[in-house]
């Protein structure tokens, strides 16, 4: 479940990566979070607008996908999404073990990744996010109300999910990745970092979602 | 130096650990089973086995599998031939020939995980691999046929 919810966002340049890992090893979680209360509902609501923005981009929702294990594509230079060229099926397991495995062709490395067209790789091996956390095709209050909800994120609380992030940037994870894919592919808004502090922000006001 | 595993033998190679690992197996060790064919793992003619999952070749940086048990074309009928390769000859599968090792490699995979697919399965497995040629319903029979040898 821990290890699924790493691929909180999914499909971007590598440089900055190692910039962020080094961040990341400054910067304890509970040390980044605003006093709780110290943020106000309307600052917790931006802030989770903000933060909605990112889930909802290709790169982090193409691979939040619901049961049918069908991963999403968006090709680089191309706004429209789609299924996962090739028949993929990621299979109840979630990273193709039924019958074609995702690491076929996605490697586990943390090398940059530089060649259009070719699978994006990370530092983990690649799957799909467990099924209760499909993002794809969904609002910003039916994700906001999953990502708060500790049955359905994990088991995380607010400091948990700042955890999460600065933990996936340990381990060159999915997310980091997100603002780095290569092969020219686009970006969510913002930063790593702007998300980080952004997800804390919307925790300290009492992780607010939009009605 | 990375050491590895190629078809049972252990081998050593101290070229870049950028360099994929079908550059090192065509290149550096002679082994042309596998083939080029796109460079970005979206035709699956590179395709071999790492330590048991078929994987595209091309993508595979050399310097990240010190360790891995690799298994080509040549290291998979090496004693006798595999029921896919079997298979493969009885129905004549082959047109052209140059992506036949990668599809052999993937399909003993899927039938490695999967002894006895449906058509669908196969589809999903076998349909990162390409043939210019179109001998996609003989590759589904000869897996059909290979399911019940094994």
């Amino acid at each position: 479940m821990r290890k699924a919810l790493l691929i909180a966002l999914l499909l971007a340049p590598s440089a900055a990566i190692p910039v962020v890992m080094s961040l990341a090893a400054d910067v304890t979680p509970a040390s980044e979070m605003p006093a709780t209360g110290s943020i106000g509902k309307t600052e917790g609501l931006a802030a989770w607008k903000r933060v909605e923005a990112v889930l909802t981009h290709p790169r982090c929702a193409n691979c939040h996908v619901g049961p049918d294990n069908i991963p999403i594509w968006t090709v680089a230079g191309e706004k429209k999404s789609r299924p996962h060229g090739m028949n993929i099926h990621a299979g109840e397991s979630r990273i193709g073990a039924e019958t074609i495995a995702c690491s076929t062709c996605h490697m586990t490395s943390t090398a940059p990744n530089k060649l259009a067209h070719a699978p994006p790789h990370v530092g983990l091996d690649w799957q799909l996010a467990p099924v209760d956390f499909v993002w794809y095709g969904k609002s910003g209050a039916e994700i906001c109300a999953q990502l708060k909800d500790p049955q359905r994120n994990g088991g995380r609380d607010a400091t948990g999910l700042v955890e999460h992030l600065r933990h996936d940037a340990d381990v060159n994870g999915f997310i980091p990745w997100a603002w780095n894919p290569g092969g020219g592919r686009e970006t969510p808004p913002g930063t790593f970092e702007d998300h980080v502090k952004d997800v804390a922000m919307w925790g300290a006001a009492g992780q607010p979602c939009p009605e | 130096m990375i050491e590895l595993t190629v078809n049972g033998e252990k081998r050593q190679t101290d070229v870049s650990p950028d360099m994929p690992l079908l550059w090192v197996l065509r290149d550096e060790f002679g082994i042309t089973g596998p083939k080029y064919g796109c460079g970005i793992a979206q035709c699956g003619a590179c395709t071999v086995h790492i330590n048991g999952v078929a994987v595209r070749s091309c993508q595979a940086r050399i310097g990240e599998l010190g360790g891995a048990k690799v298994l080509t074309i040549e290291g998979l009928g090496a004693q006798s031939l595999h029921a896919v390769q079997r298979a493969w000859i009885d129905h004549q599968v082959p047109q052209c020939g140059y992506c036949q090792t990668g599809q052999i490699m993937q399909a003993a995979a899927l039938l490695d995980k999967t002894p006895k697919p449906t058509d669908e399965d196969i589809d999903m497995a076998m349909s990162g691999n390409l043939c210019r040629c179109g001998t996609y319903v003989r590759i589904r029979a000869a897996i059909h046929a290979a399911a019940e040898k094994l």
